[in-house]
């Protein structure tokens, strides 16, 4: 099955669809709901790169997501720095709490590492919440979160910064394809499958999920700085344990481990959101039932899905070549 | 002697709560992220049972009784068809269950808090060593004593243990045997459920009831399993104990470190002995 082509036969569309989106005249509200399935987007690529590569549940994320738009916030804001720098650091600081997280998460598998996830993310939702408040403004968050400068632009328009996010999600979808079929990514992948036999080929298996762990992070830090910056806003709720249920909801169906899943999961989930809202005011709990049947009647999601479909489809018409040549 | 009780009486609070999730995790493998949920839905029933009918006890058995019938209903319809899957889509499934119960409480109950009235009979307060004491604070420490002991006399030495205790061990096997192994782990899964809500029902007068606590309870409760050890019920005793204590005492003299020490706690367990606190090498039921 030649899963690239696949990638290629769904991401072009998609890619379409967004270059084109600003052309059609979309109303503000359509362009920021864009710009965040974007963000979000991120997220869940970065997430899914423990959960769907590693095949490892973090119930941890938020705070990979919670201090990247902490970190371009207090840069901008009580450092002065540009916002480039700022998102740097957001990146850094993802990376550096999955790193810490690592020392004590990676210790533990299956469920447990789950459960210490969720515990250390916990305890930095609550220090957020009361401990650092001088420095997160508590649960009331900090407003004003600055938007890019760059060039003189005004990143303020929503188009402006729709392109903004665009090219920075266009880099990571394309780092991300390139990583997962680079030798590092084939390893994950291997350690996946069998995590005792890439261990006696010689791979130091703990360090393969460490590195994981820091670029998950990191790219979830990058989605937290997006994030905040779209929403001019940041508060403890990125970092509450239900943002990491709500990016294992959206992973989930869109299709853990595939380069697309993530992306269409978060599309769906927003899509679906925005859809239910305006028909009931209970669109959270009907979009939990939606969850509840994808996971017990479509567990690959929807990108897995088609793969299969994709899969079948081509060794059928393979199967059709070979005869009539 | 009043912070003493104060901590017992949180702590058994905690068993309560911690004791389903564990007997379903020991004895079925899952992890249940609705547990919280469950305990919150305990609480709204016991509420509302206790409003129409003025009886506390009532409201006790219904909640246990309407939750239990909740969580049978959830093994059927959503559990039963993963248990051959990896365990993660159990607990990720659990977490959609979260939402649609806190949307159904949403519907039923409302947005706002609601509060909760103390039964006649406990309301009052007695002098013990010389401190004015909640009688409903001794009834908790009294009840879950009583239920922990319920518990393990269930576990350990009636029929019904013993076949869930073997359908754990090996389901394949118990199931060759003729005996009906579907319905043994509905009935542990209704049963921890059932605690959940029994644990909401008694929580009821103490706090106020709301939303929020199917997300931060479940909170509390995974760090009294990890501290007593996943499946361990000897070890949830122990640790609920312990964090009940260390609050009562945190609450008294430094409020504001309580959650942070706990988690402090919880982070140097996981680190030094990440099979919990209270594990031993034998069967852990």
């Amino acid at each position: 099955m030649n899963v690239s082509r696949f990638d290629l036969w769904l991401g072009l569309p998609l890619a379409a669809v967004a270059l084109l989106l600003p052309f059609t005249g979309p109303s503000d509200f359509l362009l920021n709901l864009a710009t965040l399935v974007m963000i979000w987007a991120i997220f869940a690529i970065g997430f899914d790169f423990v959960f769907g590569l590693l095949g490892m549940v973090s119930f941890g994320h938020a705070s990979f997501l919670g201090l990247g738009g902490y970190a371009l916030a207090l840069a901008t804001q009580l450092w002065g720095l540009p916002f480039s720098a700022g998102l740097g650091l957001a990146i850094v600081a993802g990376a550096l709490c999955a790193w810490l997280f690592s020392f004590f998460a990676l210790r533990v598998s299956g469920i447990f590492f789950a459960l210490v996830t969720l515990a250390l993310s916990q305890l930095l939702y609550i220090l957020a919440d009361s401990k650092l408040r001088a420095w997160t403004g508590g649960a009331d968050g900090l407003p004003g979160v600055e938007r890019p400068g760059l060039g003189g632009i005004d990143f303020f328009d929503s188009t402006h910064f729709y392109w903004y996010v665009v090219a920075v999600f266009a880099l990571v979808m394309a780092a991300v394809a390139v990583l997962r079929r680079s030798p590092f990514g084939r390893v994950i992948a291997g350690i996946r499958q069998n995590e005792t036999r890439a261990e006696q080929l010689g791979f130091d298996v703990h360090r393969y999920k460490q590195i994981t762990f820091i670029v998950s992070g990191a790219i979830s830090g990058l989605a937290g700085a997006l994030l905040a910056s779209l929403l001019m806003y940041v508060n403890p709720q990125m970092l509450h344990w239900t943002t990491s249920g709500d990016v294992i909801i959206m992973t989930l169906l869109g299709g853990a481990g595939t380069l697309w899943g993530p992306v269409v999961g978060v599309l769906a989930f927003e899509v679906l959101k925005e859809w239910l809202s305006g028909w009931t005011q209970y669109w959270y709990g009907l979009l939990g039932l939606v969850f509840i049947l994808a996971t017990l009647f479509f567990p690959k999601g929807i990108v897995g899905e088609l793969q299969e479909r994709f899969g079948q489809w081509q060794d059928k018409a393979a199967r059709r070549d070979g005869r009539s040549s | 002697m009043s912070t003493l009780i104060i901590g017992l009486s949180l702590g058994m609070l905690l068993f309560l709560l911690a004791s389903g999730l564990t007997l379903i995790f020991g004895m079925l493998g899952v992890i249940n992220f609705a547990h919280g949920a469950l305990y919150m839905l305990g609480a709204y029933i016991a509420f509302d049972i206790g409003r129409h009918t003025g009886s506390f006890v009532a409201g006790l058995i219904g909640a246990t009784v309407l939750v239990a019938a909740a969580g049978a209903l959830i093994e059927r319809l959503a559990l039963r068809p993963l248990y051959n899957r990896p365990h993660f889509y159990q607990l990720i499934l659990t977490f959609g269950v979260i939402l649609v119960i806190s949307e159904l409480v949403k519907i039923v109950w409302g947005l706002g808090y609601q509060e909760s009235t103390m039964p006649e009979a406990l309301a009052g307060t007695v002098e013990l060593f010389g401190s004015t004491i909640p009688v409903y604070r001794l009834f908790v420490i009294g009840f879950g004593a009583l239920v922990s002991g319920g518990l393990f006399l269930l576990i350990e030495k009636s029929t019904f243990g013993m076949l869930v205790r073997a359908a754990s061990s090996d389901g394949e096997m118990v199931r060759l045997l003729g005996l009906p192994v579907s319905s043994v782990r509905m009935a542990v899964f209704a049963l921890g459920s059932g605690l959940a809500g029994l644990a909401g029902a008694i929580a009821a007068p103490l706090f106020p009831i709301e939303l929020g606590m199917a997300t931060n309870t479940i909170i509390d409760c995974f760090i009294v399993v990890i501290l007593g050890g996943l499946g361990n019920i000897r070890g949830a005793v122990a640790a609920s104990l312990l964090i009940g204590l260390v609050r009562a005492l945190g609450y008294a003299y430094m409020p504001s470190w309580v959650d942070i020490l706990t988690f402090a706690l919880l982070i140097a367990t996981l680190l030094t002995r990440p099979q919990g606190l209270f594990f031993r090498a034998t069967r852990s039921a």
